[in-house]
């Protein structure tokens, strides 16, 4: 995006939730849904985001049009004549979103539409499409009937349906029609950006492949900048020209698609890309399984947000293990913190395999809970295992918190102390990860 | 000229256009209910007291007695002009959208009939609303006629000691009924027939008022209370509450004691307190419906908080409480049947409630001052209910998602 | 009866008295699954395949739904067994797992109460013991922590987890099969593919076979060991899984391949055309309206016989015929780009160690 203006420019938004207040519940923190995300999105570019159900994608896209009020941040739009706006003497910028009144913000939803996920809700029930895709017309202004009427026909034979459906009702489209119908509503007013919210997830593989033909054709023929919300890799591969990663509420990595895809840089990334189903037998992947699940963004991990789920994560100093076993060791004292590690399970576990009765050894359990938690018999690095054994004998001795404070002491990786800052790897490719933080050592292999 | 296109449109040239158009609909309704108003204006500005309003406007426009002789001889009252007005308001916002869009209205009349009790129900509400609404055009009120008391309906008889005078023929002892009154006649003498075509007016100006009150109140306190959110909502929501337990027949009851009461009190208290549950309903549905992402669409278009509300949330909340509405109308009858059949009904209307109280006394040898009203105040509540549940099935889009799989 | 299959489904025909007409939604479709093997049905939204595995425990309604054929289970014809015994089955027997598991959950209930009291219907074990069973099935299939989660109410867990209560759910009663109606499409796909593992292992550690149900090839190329295409209620073709992918060979599969992403030509679009309406499905082949090498002949008779292309590879396609060309129909869709592992792994190593 050098020298060229973007179309637009979201710098630091935020968008949280206030929760609790009420008398029972513990605190009222926030959930951080969108937690300082920045993107640009060029003219005639389509910028996929991309991230499990709950990683605030959806939410980061509503708060730029401001269907939810964004908590902080800046969204500068300068489409739809708004281009070349230089900023204030505050600092403030005139085409920032957030700040825009009411008839300004009416204005910039002439140039901003979107497409919505389900078929089924999109269309109001009672109306007919062609009222329906006419209606943004009236709202803006259009009072004559024949003309809404003219444009809505046109635009029907322009997404393959035709003209004679302007009377019928949305109960009478298939799933696919219905998204052809939403790109048709989203054009109406001959936007600039289109917003298009996982417009196909609710598809049949068959039709998405049509309908995402269908959305890029328009892109192209009307220079359209298209948003494109995603959980799933392989759908944005096929439409988007650059594309960000989100996780809980921040873009871990963000470039080129292909460059993304092809060679990601970011653990998560590598992830979500080796879920991606590959076709034909023999064409399974290594997967990188990703343990544990997404953790609540209310009270989210301190350092890289991703460092209690992540395969690659960084190993302190004077520690030297196996990555999957130094992971496992991590995943233990997660777990021993979050007061999660339940003794009478594993003993249980032990009876049911052994038939064994009465008190258990505590070389036995101990044996056990590491077989539960995947980890070796030893540890390869002797320092770790002391700690680790330590750890284990303070747990059998019913101190778990001794026991996670020992954990805590030894097993601290740098990536739950310090936030990664981005890291450019060429091409206007970026991730954020303390593995390619220069002071950082690279992880062992 | 070019075509027509999305992409032609200079937007400059509507910028200062708000973009409201009132549609025909409104624009009839409001025509026509100006015009009902002028006239309830005149009649109590200009029309003499014992003088009909048409004659007065006869009288005063010069026509002579031509309105008169076009049988428009009714002297209206406030509840006449009311009803005529949510008359039009029916027409213009219901029948009317049902005939500008022939296709969903095919739609969901092929729904409805498959339903076949309801067609049949929905018949005879029509034969009712008809009755009511021609009846007192085309017949004179029923007259009193003391000496024609307990006259039998037609092909019935009744022993000639129990009537003063038998009009029919007396055939070895019993009088037979004659055409004159084909249903009969009270004690004092009135057409049975003519009394249950006038409850016909009665009735349906009890249900059609109260269900626009109620739906006026209700679909305002729902839709403002769900939009409004926050303590307005609670305030709101609360009062609801108050509304919902509040003993309406004792302050009917009271009012009557202190004031003495007419029907239009009883359709004005009835319904003053009955909106509460339409306007919870009409919540919950607004707040479900404001998740729907038309309404996002709607909104990300520049819509207006009250253009959505008014062009897709009233629409979709409307025609679920379509369905409440009229299963709430057969309480309303019941209710005006039963205080009129325990005497505190407004004894100057001919409803059949009233008509059944008169009828009480004479029950073992006159039974059909009774039944008559009586089977058709049955039929009339079972229709309102049938149609209730027809509507149900009709007009709820769970089950065209649940028939589309 | 140790050539019998786990489950084999013959001529297997589910129709539905409608306003519309009688509908056809399945006609004469034949399947078997093994045990210790999973078979996935792939079609459309419409092709019948939810109908067809309904139709097999008779879990479809009659009237309105009708079911015509042969379904023989562990050699039993369950079209002779009576409703309680059908029932008995279904809940021990023949598991399901839906697609959306919030709505196959009772909200009212914590989940180890609902695990318990399928185990207790079907056993007459204690309540506690039903419960430890219960902790060991959560623990099984993936749940951290089950001790802890076990008196969670459903609301309590991520969609993710939810589809893994539902399994354990279904593995309570150790079944010998797992019909597993597109359990993944509401899904992250992250969550998917750990899901799509779990069922991998479960097959293997039970030796139960599964049925598979899905519209995505994407996840059938993942866990499938044999493939069942439908199309409008009929088998267009079947195979094992390396038969279906490397030899594509009706024209409806090469087409479903070519939709997924990073096969075909980019944006090749979907398939033209809609599935026909079922209460008038048209003559000849189901797919001829919508194939681009039909010829006149596709459209007369039924649906074509079957060639046998390799054993156990059949193909319902009038070009496969004596007679006619089956290289009309061109090459196969074949992959592309991104999904070759290797070449990823490459790049990716190189490029830490340009970091290091």
């Amino acid at each position: 995006m050098t020298g060229e203006e973007p179309l637009l420019s979201v710098r630091g938004l935020k968008k949280h939730y206030p929760t609790g207040g009420g008398l029972l519940s513990r605190s009222s923190g926030a959930v951080r849904a969108v937690d300082g995300v920045s993107f640009d999105v060029g003219r005639g570019e389509t910028l996929g985001l991309v991230g499990e159900s709950g990683c605030g994608k959806s939410t980061a896209a509503r708060s730029v049009v401001r269907l939810e009020e964004p908590t902080a941040g800046e969204v500068i739009f300068n489409g739809g004549g708004r281009a070349g706006a230089s900023r204030n003497d505050d600092g403030t910028h005139p085409n920032d979103v957030t700040r825009f009144g009411r008839a300004e913000l009416k204005a910039f939803r002439r140039d901003v539409q979107m497409v919505f996920q389900d078929p089924t809700s999109s269309f109001d029930p009672r109306m007919s499409v062609g009222a329906s895709i006419a209606e943004p017309l009236s709202v803006h202004g259009l009072s004559d009937r024949g003309r809404r009427r003219a444009i809505a026909e046109d635009l029907l034979e322009r997404v393959g349906l035709s003209p004679g459906d302007y009377g019928r009702y949305p109960h009478e489209f298939s799933g696919g029609q219905k998204q052809r119908l939403a790109i048709a509503r989203a054009l109406v007013l001959n936007p600039d950006l289109v917003i298009a919210d996982e417009p196909v997830s609710a598809l049949d593989v068959s039709v998405q492949a049509d309908v995402l033909g269908l959305l890029e054709e328009i892109q192209s023929t009307f220079g359209l900048s298209v948003l494109f919300i995603s959980h799933d890799l392989s759908v944005v591969r096929e439409i988007a020209d650059r594309v960000a990663v989100m996780y809980l509420g921040e873009i871990v990595e963000i470039g080129p698609t292909e460059a993304v895809l092809t060679a990601p840089e970011h653990p998560y990334t590598e992830a979500l890309v080796s879920a991606i189903p590959t076709v034909g037998p023999g064409g399974k992947r290594q997967e990188i399984e990703l343990t544990g699940t997404v953790p609540d963004p209310s009270n989210p991990p301190s350092g890289c947000r991703f460092h209690t789920r992540c395969h690659a994560v960084v190993q302190p100093e004077g520690i030297d293990l196996d990555q999957s076993a130094w992971r496992r060791v991590l995943d233990l004292r997660h777990r021993l913190e979050a007061g999660e590690v339940d003794l009478e399970t594993v003993r249980e576990s032990i009876r049911a395999r052994t038939d064994a009765t009465g008190d258990l050894d505590r070389s036995t359990l101990g044996t056990q809970l590491r077989a539960e938690f995947g980890l070796p018999e030893t540890l390869s690095d002797p320092v770790a295992e002391r700690e680790l054994a330590g750890s284990i004998e303070a747990l059998l001795g019913g101190d778990a918190d001794a026991a996670a404070e020992r954990l805590a002491s030894t097993f601290r990786t740098p990536c739950e102390g310090t936030a990664p800052e981005f890291t450019g790897h060429g091409g206007g490719h970026r991730s954020a990860c303390l593995r390619h933080a220069p002071d950082v050592p690279s992880e062992p292999e | 000229m070019p075509p027509e296109r999305f992409d032609r449109i200079d937007w400059e040239e509507h910028a200062g256009s708000s973009g409201f158009s009132a549609s025909i609909n409104t624009v009839a309704f409001v025509l026509t209910a100006l015009s009902v108003l002028a006239l309830a204006g005149y009649d109590r500005l200009f029309a003499a007291e014992r003088e009909t309003v048409f004659g007065a406007l006869a009288r005063d426009v010069g026509v002579g007695p031509r309105f008169e002789s076009l049988g428009i001889g009714a002297d209206p009252g406030a509840l006449e002009y009311l009803f005529v007005i949510t008359l039009l308001l029916f027409v213009w916002y219901l029948l009317a959208p049902l005939y500008q869009n022939p296709r969903m209205t095919r739609y969901y009349w092929d729904r409805f009939t498959r339903n076949r009790p309801a067609v049949v129900s929905l018949g005879w509400l029509f034969v009712v609303f008809a009755g009511g609404l021609l009846g007192p055009l085309l017949l004179s009120a029923p007259q009193q006629d003391v000496l024609a008391g307990h006259q039998p309906p037609v092909y019935l008889s009744i022993d000639a000691s129990n009537v003063a005078r038998c009009l029919g023929e007396t055939v070895g002892g019993r009088c037979h009924g004659t055409w004159r009154y084909p249903l009969g006649t009270t004690q004092a003498g009135e057409g049975v027939f003519r009394n249950v075509v006038y409850g016909m007016t009665i009735s349906m100006q009890i249900a059609f008022i109260t269900t626009t009150i109620v739906a006026a109140i209700g679909i305002t306190f729902g839709t403002v209370s769900a939009y409004a959110g926050g303590w307005v909502d609670e305030a709101l929501m609360r009062f609801v509450d108050i509304v919902l337990s509040f003993p309406t027949l004792l302050f009917f009851l009271l009012i009557l004691y202190i004031y003495g009461a007419g029907l239009g009190m009883f359709i004005l208290v009835f319904s003053l307190f009955a909106w509460g549950g339409t306007a919870r309903y009409v919540r919950s549905k607004a707040l479900s419906i404001a998740e729907e992402e038309y309404v996002d669409a709607a909104r990300i278009s520049g819509a207006s908080t009250y253009r959505v509300v008014r062009r897709h949330v009233v629409p979709n909340t409307a025609s679920s409480i379509i369905t409440q509405l009229t299963l709430l109308v057969p309480g309303f009858l019941l209710a005006e049947a039963q205080l009129a059949f325990l005497g505190l009904g407004d004894s100057g209307i001919n409803s059949w409630g009233q008509l059944i109280s008169a009828g009480r006394s004479d029950l073992a040898f006159a039974p059909w001052i009774v039944l008559a009203p009586g089977i058709v105040l049955f039929l009339t509540i079972l229709a309102f209910n049938f149609l209730g549940d027809a509507l149900l099935d009709a007009l709820n889009p769970k089950t065209e998602a649940e028939r589309g799989r | 009866m140790t050539d019998e299959p786990l489950l084999r489904v013959e001529d297997l025909t589910t129709t539905f008295e409608t306003d519309a007409g009688r509908l056809v939604a399945v006609d004469g479709i034949d399947f078997s699954v093994e045990a210790g093997e999973t078979v996935c049905l792939v079609g459309e939204s419409g092709s019948g395949k939810t109908v067809a595995t309904e139709s097999i425990t008779r879990l479809i309604k009659e009237p309105p739904g009708h079911i015509e054929g042969t379904v023989r289970f562990e050699g039993r014809d369950l079209a002779d067994c009576a409703e309680p015994e059908l029932r008995e089955i279904r809940g021990a027997d023949v598991a399901h797992v839906f697609q959306n598991p919030q709505d196959a959950l009772n909200h009212c209930y914590t989940v180890g109460w609902q695990i318990a009291e399928a185990i207790r219907i079907h056993e007459d074990v204690g309540r506690s013991e039903a419960r430890a069973r219960a902790i060991e099935l959560l623990g099984r299939v993936g749940i951290a922590t089950p001790g802890a989660r076990i008196d969670d109410y459903p609301h309590q867990f991520s969609g993710g987890e939810k589809q893994r209560v539902m399994i354990a759910m279904a593995l309570s009663t150790n079944p010998d099969l797992l019909v597993a109606d597109e359990p993944t499409t509401a899904l992250d796909v992250t969550v998917q593919a750990q899901i799509l593992r779990l069922l991998d292992e479960l097959k293997t550690e039970y030796g139960m076979g599964v049925l598979f149900i899905t519209h995505d090839l994407g996840v059938v190329s993942e866990i499938a060991d044999r493939i069942v295409v439908l199309y409008a209620g009929k088998v267009m073709e079947r195979g094992s899984a390396a038969d279906v992918f490397e030899r594509p060979s009706h024209p409806y599969t090469r087409q479903l391949l070519g939709c997924l992403p990073g096969i075909g030509p980019p944006s090749a679009g979907g398939i033209p055309g809609t599935l026909p309406d079922p209460t008038d499905p048209p003559e000849g082949c189901r797919f001829a309206p919508r194939c681009e090498h039909a010829v006149e002949a596709c459209f007369e008779g039924g649906q074509p016989e079957a060639v046998e292309r390799s054993p156990g590879h059949r193909v319902s396609c009038i070009h496969y015929h004596d007679g006619y060309d089956e290289s009309v129909l061109g090459e196969p869709p074949t992959r592309l780009g991104l999904a070759d592992p290797k070449a990823e792994e490459d790049t990716r190593t190189g490029g830490d160690a340009d970091d290091g």
